[in-house]
């Protein structure tokens, strides 16, 4: 499944930039986050809770940042377990200056395997861009607080 | 909802014969079956025995890096596990039957070092119970690296990606076909139609019973018992015993009852080589019962085949001159029994019809998707189809009328037995009149008033015909066409029958039964031969390898008890009636011409009074044969016989000889309706007919042309294994895979005439698979009724709803006429 975007965010490019790449904001990003741990700067961990159905899908997805341009553009690999579904995201995006805001291009190349992956773009295609939105908005938030509080 | 006709129509015989053979006796395992006694393997239990679970890959395709069942085996009650890593120590591959490039694909019990489609096995759990050992797979972690999926036989003709280094390519058997003259038959022709893409779907017909077996080892034979429902063991073996490094005899398969095989349970080999290892390093027995949801995702898939550039050379007046296509054959992850499949469809090259010139370009590959099996109808039914398309499409694009043009073209009862261009012999039939009777039972002269009254109701009516055979009783030298290596050819079955000491008659199959009524028809054949009734016949219930009633080509698949099965049984019960005879001519001081059996005695023909009864017969044999003459001690009433069909050698060069000994026919209508607001259509009328010869058991073979029929109106409506991109398999289970239930069957009429085939001991003919009748003659009744709302070709076998919906939006042609 491949999923790509373009977002305007009401923030400077450098505080775009530290949200993505900060572990503790990235946390806040996800969602069903139920931990998050940090190994190294480039290795990162979350155990989440996917609602997808009865009781939710309950994955744990290690994150390793493989390249990296600051402050224009990141490359993340993810690769999640749970029961009933294994998850391989790799995703990217490009930040550029847009007035006093920034522009995020972003993409993403989703497989999941598995029962769960099994059920077929019919029934994962829309909770996966309702994550993604839930994770734009939250995203939008994070650097509104960020801007606020610099 | 189905409703038979009480009596179905018979022509062609006299509803009279003597003897049992030919009527509808009770059949005798109905009693244990509706009673709840019938024993299946999963019934089987021993003490101490573990439930095996196979962790099962969630990647169409990727590598293991690593396998850690550390935390499984510690969770208590968990017996132990197996990985790729022992298999690959502990086995050999099992042997292939392709010439290279297929013949050097490695095919393991458990996946070594790379998986290639969903739910392909990669580790086994044993423990307690199966719900822990369940609960216990989950625990194994394994690593994978994904890798790019193949998910179609054109993407695997790239070899972008290949799925077997150690084959180099994803082709697993290629071959030119080339009979008659083909350019001769386009020069002769006043148009070629040209046929751009046709496409046989992947579906199964999914058996009640799932997989399983049961296995003991014994350490000090160095044997295992295999309980289990494998329907062709003897081959099973021949895969297994090298896979294991032993031998043929330390493998015995016992089996009772069968809930449906339908060819899906040919290819068991690999788990049943998991559990025997198993089973042997944990010392105990193990069982493995498959769920629904892997059968449908990993255990067999049927053929799923795709049909390029056909062209059909043909005369105005609608005479078809040739055929020339490029099949892609689509066999998934592993060939297992293929590639087979790639000369089982030669069986029946021409189809019903005389075509004399036919070229097919056919070519085999792997993909990342379930590996395929025998599925009923085995690639038969995907040519079949392909030739019956081809009758529909032409007849539409030459504005003729399809009934016409297949009268035209079919071999006429009166060439039988008719030889094919590939030296095929069809040893009986009328397939005219088998159409006509078809198309009188959904009452064909009324169609255009029908089609009217549709139309007033808003729908789309249309009226399709599907006629196909049902080659049974395989010549296994039609392997050396694809392998000229291969030592394998002929067919053989066996049965034992024997009087025993107090005048029990016992019969011994070498056929493994899975709901066929092997038992009943076996003891009308004995009954008729020792004129005794079937009660007096007991024929001991499924198979054991130990009753030494078996060959190596043994089993119950492709359309032949009729003929090998009970052709065996009736060797053995006549060798058995000469040696009652013997007995009682020595006792009598007569010979055994002057003998005759009847009531249950043997008896002088010429003083009737002086008889023995068969108890007598079997005491003085089996316990008192010291007053029996010296010229008679030979006999032990205990009689084997190996029935042999008349076979010879195909020739390898041209790819030419009789493949099969018998031709059942099936024509089939079905009558549909479509809403073209919706593409929803029904089925409104269906008639059936079926030629399958002498008919031992006509109840049992109306059921079984009930059972293809709803195989066949599944395939053709809703049944359709998909897979997205990624390899993902989008109908794993009943949810998104609907098998038709009673209230899906369309009201159905049956019939049946009898050409009796003259190359087999009965006049009987193997039957049972003709499903893919059906398949077409419902995909032909969705292009007659799209006629009118664009005329869209109908080229896939499984049209569901949406499917038709498109047609009716996209109206797309892909055919073309090129005249002279």
């Amino acid at each position: 499944m491949r999923l790509e975007g373009t977002k305007a965010l009401d923030a400077p490019r450098d505080t775009v930039w530290f949200v993505l790449n900060s572990p503790d904001q990235m946390a806040k990003l996800m969602p069903g986050v139920e931990s998050f741990d940090v190994h190294d700067d480039r290795h990162w961990r979350a155990n989440v809770k996917i609602p997808l159905g009865l009781g939710g899908l309950r994955m744990t997805i290690d994150f390793t940042k493989l390249e990296e341009r600051e402050p224009e553009f990141a490359k993340l690999a993810a690769k999640g377990n749970g029961v009933g579904a294994i998850m391989n995201m790799e995703t990217a995006f490009h930040l550029s200056d847009a007035g006093g805001g920034t522009e995020m291009r972003w993409e993403a190349d989703v497989k999941i395997a598995g029962p769960v992956g099994s059920m077929g773009q019919r029934v994962l295609q829309p909770i996966v861009n309702q994550q993604v939105n839930n994770v734009l908005a939250a995203l939008e938030r994070q650097c509104a607080e960020a801007a606020a509080s610099s | 909802m189905t409703e038979t006709q009480t009596k179905p129509l018979v022509v062609e015989r006299e509803d009279t014969k003597p003897g049992f053979a030919g009527t509808s006796v009770p059949r005798k395992e109905d009693k244990r079956l509706v009673q709840g006694q019938g024993v299946f393997f999963d019934d089987i239990k021993r003490h101490g025995m573990g439930y095996v679970h196979f962790v099962r890959s969630p990647y169409a395709h990727a590598k293991i890096k690593s396998v850690d069942v550390s935390a499984a085996v510690e969770l208590p009650g968990v017996y132990g596990t197996l990985t790729g890593d022992e298999v690959a120590i502990l086995t050999d591959p099992f042997f292939e039957l392709s010439v290279p490039p297929g013949a050097n694909i490695k095919d393991y019990a458990l996946a070594v070092g790379r998986v290639r489609h969903v739910g392909e096995p990669v580790a086994a759990v044993v423990a307690s119970s199966r719900e822990l050992a369940r609960d216990a797979a989950e625990l194994v972690v394994v690593d994978y690296e994904p890798l790019p999926a193949v998910t179609s036989g054109e993407q695997a003709l790239t070899n972008d990606v290949v799925l077997h280094d150690d084959a180099g390519s994803n082709v697993v058997w290629e071959g030119l076909f080339d009979w008659g003259d083909y350019e001769g038959a386009v020069a002769e022709a006043d148009h070629v139609v040209k046929i751009e893409r046709l496409h046989f779907d992947r579906f199964s017909s999914t058996p009640l019973e799932c997989s399983g077996v049961l296995v003991e080892y014994n350490r000090g034979t160095g044997q295992w018992t295999l309980h289990g429902n494998h329907q062709m063991p003897g081959v099973g073996a021949i895969w297994m015993a090298p896979a294991l490094r032993t031998g043929i005899d330390k493998l015995r398969f016992v089996s009772q009852d069968i809930g449906g095989a339908f060819g899906n349970k040919i290819c068991l080999h690999p788990q049943y080589v998991a559990c025997c290892l198993l089973s042997r390093k944990l010392n105990r027995p193990v069982q493995w019962t498959e769920w629904r949801t892997d059968q449908h995702t990993a255990n067999a898939h049927g053929n799923e085949r795709t049909f390029l550039d056909i062209e059909v050379p043909v005369t105005k007046d609608g005479r078809l001159l040739g055929l020339s296509v490029k099949a892609i054959d689509d066999c998934g992850a592993f060939p297992r029994y293929e590639p087979l499949g790639c000369i089982i469809w030669a069986q029946v090259t021409p189809g019903c019809y005389r075509w004399r010139n036919i070229r097919v370009d056919f070519t085999q590959v792997v993909t990342n998707k379930s590996p395929v099996s025998p599925n009923r109808g085995y690639s038969r039914m995907q040519h079949l189809w392909l030739t019956e398309r081809v009758i529909d499409l032409v007849a539409n694009a030459l504005d003729l009328d399809p009934v016409e043009v297949r009268k035209k073209n079919y071999v006429r009862a009166d060439e039988m037995p008719y030889e094919t261009p590939n030296g095929c012999v069809y040893d009986s039939g009328d397939y005219a009149r088998c159409l006509d009777i078809a198309l009188d039972l959904v009452g064909y002269d009324d169609l255009e008033t029908k089609r009217l009254d549709a139309q007033a109701r808003g729908k789309l009516l249309g009226v399709g015909i599907g006629s196909t055979l049902d080659s049974g009783t395989n010549n296994f030298g039609q392997s050396t066409l694809l392998n000229p290596d291969l030592q394998f050819s002929g067919n053989n079955e066996v049965a034992t029958v024997k009087l025993d000491i107090f005048g029990e008659i016992v019969v011994t199959l070498g056929t493994v039964p899975q709901g066929q009524g092997h038992e009943t028809t076996a003891s009308q054949v004995v009954a008729d031969i020792l004129s005794v009734t079937p009660d007096d016949v007991t024929v001991r219930a499924g198979h054991d390898t130990y009753w030494n009633s078996h060959a190596g080509l043994s089993g119950t698949y492709a359309s032949q008890f009729a003929v090998t099965g009970l052709g065996a049984v009736k060797g053995a019960t006549e060798k058995l009636a000469h040696e009652i005879k013997r007995v009682a001519a020595g006792v009598f001081g007569a010979t055994p011409d002057d003998i005759e059996l009847a009531d249950g005695m043997a008896r002088l023909k010429a003083n009737p009074e002086a008889a023995i009864p068969f108890m007598g017969i079997g005491a003085i044999v089996n316990a008192n044969n010291a007053i029996l003459p010296e010229d008679v001690r030979d006999v032990t009433l205990n009689c084997r016989y190996v029935y042999v069909p008349p076979f010879t050698l195909p020739d390898k060069e041209r790819k030419f000889g009789n493949l099969t000994l018998t031709y059942a026919t099936q024509v089939h209508v079905a009558v549909i309706e479509i809403d073209p607001e919706t593409g929803v259509y029904e089925i409104v009328d269906y008639a059936a007919v079926d030629d399958c010869g002498t008919r031992i058991h006509p109840q049992i073979v109306e059921g079984q042309v009930h059972g293809a029929t709803a195989h066949a109106i599944g395939a053709a409506t809703h049944e359709v294994f998909a897979y997205d991109e990624d390899g993902n398999l989008l109908t794993p289970n009943f949810y998104d895979y609907h098998v038709p239930h009673a209230l899906d069957m369309p009201p159905m009429k049956n019939a049946a005439i009898e050409s009796p085939s003259p190359f087999t001991p009965l006049g009987a003919k193997g039957m049972g698979e003709g499903g893919g009748a059906g398949i077409h003659a419902v995909c032909a009744a969705l292009q007659d009724a799209l006629r009118s709302a664009g005329g869209a070709t109908v080229w896939r076998s499984c049209n569901p709803y949406h499917q038709v919906w498109q047609y009716l939006q996209d109206a797309s042609s892909l055919v073309e006429v090129q005249s002279k």
